[in-house]
């Protein structure tokens, strides 16, 4: 558990933040000049916030009213900066091993050969740092990270210097490095899509001040943290198993999965997509659907050319300035943007038993989840 | 002149021997200090920097003379630490070789100094913070990421102070005299040879002897630097 309460000015943007992040993966969103990562460094230890209180797991880091302020290489708390920050005079394994002096050896939690075959890193080893790719680079600065075992690790928009191609081969790493390090992570993004895939739980921060925190699907019902969200792109995203591939009409079905990597109740009610990329049957991946994407019927419809219909109930219905954002479980939770035009003729509230009808080109692969998120231990 | 000519008599040789001695001494005893003004003044703030910058560099500006005569005022046996030292440990400095080491030394100090602050201000500061968070105190970080990063303006910074020493005339003669085997290097004995009628042929023997060792000191820091360079690297992944 990380307790976080900070005032830190800069000129004329102050900081002001004021939470408690569970363990698991919690992610800190929001636009650009936010705080986001003026926030981090404050945790880190590598800024000084005028007045403050973080505590790690019971352990305090800083308490400005005690005069506590735990220097930053003795807080323990592994960094992942957006620019890699790989020291070019040493190789990657030069990198990897530059902490390793400093964990006692009973506090160590990983093996450098262990890390580097998680992050496959093995054939770089001796290479030098200017002479990898930038998604290399990212992944060393990971590695390098979790060699120092620190007790949470903090990545400030490592995937945002990569491009997209890139940030889809690294995401699967970061899950893995989810699924396998067990360690608590705090996640530093403006990238809804990455968010949505890492986190459990979401900070919005927006000019210095914290908009809304919790699950996400709680926060598209505070209009701040939703017009945010709308900004950059907001899309459902969930994870669904590849079914089948029906070659004559292009045509993939999946099956989408609960959060945690169960068939979801409805079984048998399988998404047809059209993507072109072939994906092996058997394998998860993450699918994103814009919500304006999806209409909704108070009945399955007939004649129609949408290959999707799914059966759901209304969650939410959350009015905003000029559309409205139901929430449907629809096996999976869907967000739907209608007008009010329909909410008030379709008689939208929760309870209510709908139809979402989505139309296979309205499913893209987001990025490749890879990982087995089930295999994660229970923290 | 002759080619037996060439074949230094013993105090030429004790000459060049000492010039090579003084300056590596001079080095070596500016080395840490150096090191540590050159950080102090490339990444921190505290009052004085500017005081401090000014002293360090007072002796690229002021006359040589001046700065021997200020050494000898100060550590002259009349001089308030001078007479502290010979008084409590029978220690003297002015007009023996520690003169002429301390001479080369505060000559050759500013070049050091900027050239390793010029190489520190140029290690990317995030590197530093990255190293931190690895772990690293402030004094390891240094060692290990400051200092690998700077080494190419660390060795300029040493041959330039290297080779200043070898040029040393004016506060050497001041402050530490003309004394065969304590304070006459190179540049004095030339000068003394330039004084007698039939100086000449010595004083240019010296004079090739000179440029020879300071065209090597300079083609030397030029590979070292560029080797440093080839290891340090350049640049970091964006």
């Amino acid at each position: 558990m990380l307790e976080v309460s900070l005032a830190l000015a800069r000129g004329s943007f102050s900081l002001r933040v004021d939470t408690v992040f569970a363990r698991g993966t919690a992610a800190v969103f929001g636009p650009s000049g936010a705080g986001k990562s003026t926030l981090l460094h404050a945790i880190a230890g590598l800024a000084r916030p005028a007045r403050g209180r973080v505590v790690l797991d019971g352990t305090v880091l800083l308490d400005t009213r005690e005069g506590i302020s735990v220097p930053a290489h003795e807080r323990r708390l592994g960094v992942v900066f957006q620019d890699g920050r790989l020291f070019p005079h040493l190789t990657v394994e030069g990198n990897l091993r530059f902490s390793e002096r400093y964990v006692r050896p009973p506090e160590r939690r990983f093996k450098a050969g262990d890390v580097a075959d998680l992050l496959a890193l093995g054939p770089l080893m001796s290479r030098s740092v200017r002479a990898i790719s930038g998604g290399e680079a990212q992944r060393v600065a990971l590695g390098r990270a979790l060699l120092s075992s620190p007790r949470l690790l903090v990545l400030d928009e490592p995937l945002s210097s990569l491009d997209q191609g890139l940030k889809a081969q690294l995401l699967p790493f970061l899950r893995r490095v989810q699924a396998a390090a067990g360690i608590p992570m705090l996640y530093v993004s403006h990238d809804l899509g990455e968010v949505l895939q890492l986190a459990d739980e979401v900070l919005v921060l927006e000019a210095g001040s914290v908009v809304a925190q919790g699950p996400f699907l709680d926060l598209v019902t505070v209009p701040r943290a939703l017009a945010l969200f709308r900004g950059h792109g907001l899309m459902n995203v969930f994870r669904a198993r590849v079914q089948a591939h029906r070659e004559t009409d292009g045509i993939t079905l999946l099956l989408p999965l609960q959060p945690h990597g169960e068939h979801n109740r409805h079984a048998g009610a399988a998404l047809a997509a059209r993507i072109s990329e072939a994906r092996r049957v058997g394998e998860d991946v993450c699918l994103s659907l814009r919500p304006e994407d999806v209409a909704l019927s108070l009945g399955p419809v007939e004649g129609t050319s949408i290959q999707n219909q799914l059966s759901g109930i209304v969650q939410k219905v959350i009015e905003g300035p000029d559309r409205t954002l139901v929430v449907v479980d629809a096996g999976t939770p869907l967000m739907c943007d209608v007008t009010r035009h329909s909410v008030r003729d379709l008689d939208l509230r929760p309870g209510r038993a709908v139809w979402c009808l989505i139309k296979a080109q309205a499913l893209t692969y987001l990025e490749e989840c890879g990982a087995q998120r089930e295999a994660a231990p229970e923290t | 002149m002759t080619v037996s000519s060439f074949l230094l008599t013993a105090g030429e040789w004790t000459a060049l021997w000492l010039s090579v001695k003084v300056g590596l001494a001079s080095v070596a005893l500016s080395l840490l200090p150096g090191i540590a003004i050159a950080w102090l003044l490339a990444r921190r703030r505290f009052p004085g920097k500017t005081a401090l910058d000014a002293l360090v560099h007072l002796p690229l500006v002021l006359p040589p003379v001046v700065t021997g005569y200020l050494l000898l005022l100060a550590l002259g046996r009349n001089g308030v630490v001078g007479g502290f030292l010979h008084d409590h440990f029978g220690l003297d400095i002015a007009f023996t070789w520690r003169a002429a080491v301390l001479a080369s030394a505060a000559m050759g100090f500013p070049l050091l100094v900027r050239s390793v602050r010029l190489a520190v201000e140029m290690v990317d500061r995030r590197l530093e913070e990255a190293a931190q968070t690895l772990g690293a105190s402030p004094l390891q970080m240094f060692f290990r990421v400051v200092l690998p990063l700077a080494a190419p303006g660390l060795l300029t910074g040493i041959v330039l102070a290297f080779a200043r020493s070898l040029g040393e005339f004016g506060a050497t003669i001041t402050f530490a005299g003309d004394i065969p085997g304590q304070s006459r290097t190179l540049p004095v004995a030339i000068y003394g040879y330039l004084q007698l009628p039939s100086g000449d042929a010595p004083a240019q023997r010296l004079v090739i002897i000179s440029l020879v060792l300071s065209l090597g000191a300079l083609a030397a820091s030029e590979a070292l630097a560029r080797m440093a360079r080839r290891r340090a690297g350049r640049g970091t992944h964006a």
